[in-house]
């Protein structure tokens, strides 16, 4: 969406896709092209406002997330720990068994 | 056990707000905090060094939406969950362990919070942003659900009566 200069004046043109195509129409220079122009532009900014927004939130989502990957990682640690330090071993990697005592 | 003699409780929040007064460029906080964890004792440079329990203030303060008593409510019902996950007598491991399913649980219930929060705005939310914040809450709670998993595994086999028998030529544990 833009202003383009043709001849000695200057238009207001959109640029949508249709059907997988780039097709750019021409709005015109008048005082409704203004006002669409306008709203144009409001639109944009409040779109990349809910974006900004979005981002920061999915950010802070994923650190969060990414911190209870490291706290689920060391509870499987412990939990073989304990089993381990029980006498407990995985027999042919499966179940936990405990040692036959010699 | 788990729970902390008052004197301890009360020496770590001592701490805390030291902390707190450090956090907001009080200056000699920093200096006064390192001094008093020197002198302290090791349950109370343990507790104030847990990781997990960090993780759950942090997680109980985002979660809170900036009301303390929300906040002191969520970290409370987590140390209540650890307490009662780990029973009776626990060993350190299991301590540990339960601590830290507690604190997933914080997450999952905070990621599910922010989910709906989204969901509600007047503006609504992209599908794109929906899908992602949906998949991180999936990820979280098949770890909260792998953590029990994990934590329930360990107390059923060092459960108080563990028996083994040999059923044709197979061992299998028993625990009652």
């Amino acid at each position: 969406m833009a202003w383009e200069r043709r001849g000695d004046g200057v238009y207001y043109y959109k640029t949508e896709r249709q059907g997988g195509r780039v097709r750019k129409r021409y709005i015109g220079n008048g005082e409704l092209a203004h006002i669409i122009a306008h709203a144009d532009k409001t639109r944009r900014r409040v779109w990349a406002e809910r974006k900004a927004k979005e981002r920061a939130e999915l950010d802070e989502a994923r650190s969060l997330a990414s911190a209870g990957g490291e706290l689920y990682e060391a509870v499987e640690v412990l939990a073989v720990a304990e089993l381990v330090a029980a006498g407990y071993h995985r027999h042919k990697g499966g179940e936990w068994r405990m040692r036959r005592r010699a | 056990m788990l729970e902390l003699p008052e004197g301890i409780k009360k020496r770590i929040h001592e701490l805390q707000e030291l902390s707190d007064k450090d956090q907001d460029d009080d200056q000699g906080a920093r200096q006064e905090l390192r001094r008093r964890l020197a002198q302290e004792g090791p349950e109370v440079v343990a507790r104030c060094s847990d990781s997990a329990r960090s993780y759950r203030r942090l997680l109980a303060k985002r979660s809170s939406g900036g009301s303390p008593l929300v906040q002191e409510a969520i970290s409370e019902r987590a140390r209540r969950m650890a307490l009662e996950l780990a029973g009776e007598n626990p060993t350190p491991l299991v301590l540990l362990l339960s601590e830290r399913v507690a604190s997933l649980w914080v997450l999952v219930e905070l990621q599910e919070a922010l989910l709906a929060a989204w969901y509600f705005k007047a503006e609504g939310a992209s599908p794109g942003f929906v899908l992602q914040m949906a998949r991180l809450q999936e990820s979280c709670n098949r770890r909260y659900l792998g953590a029990i998993k994990a934590l329930a595994q360990v107390q059923k086999l060092q459960g108080p009566y563990r028996v083994q028998v040999n059923i044709g030529g197979n061992q299998v544990n028993v625990s009652c």
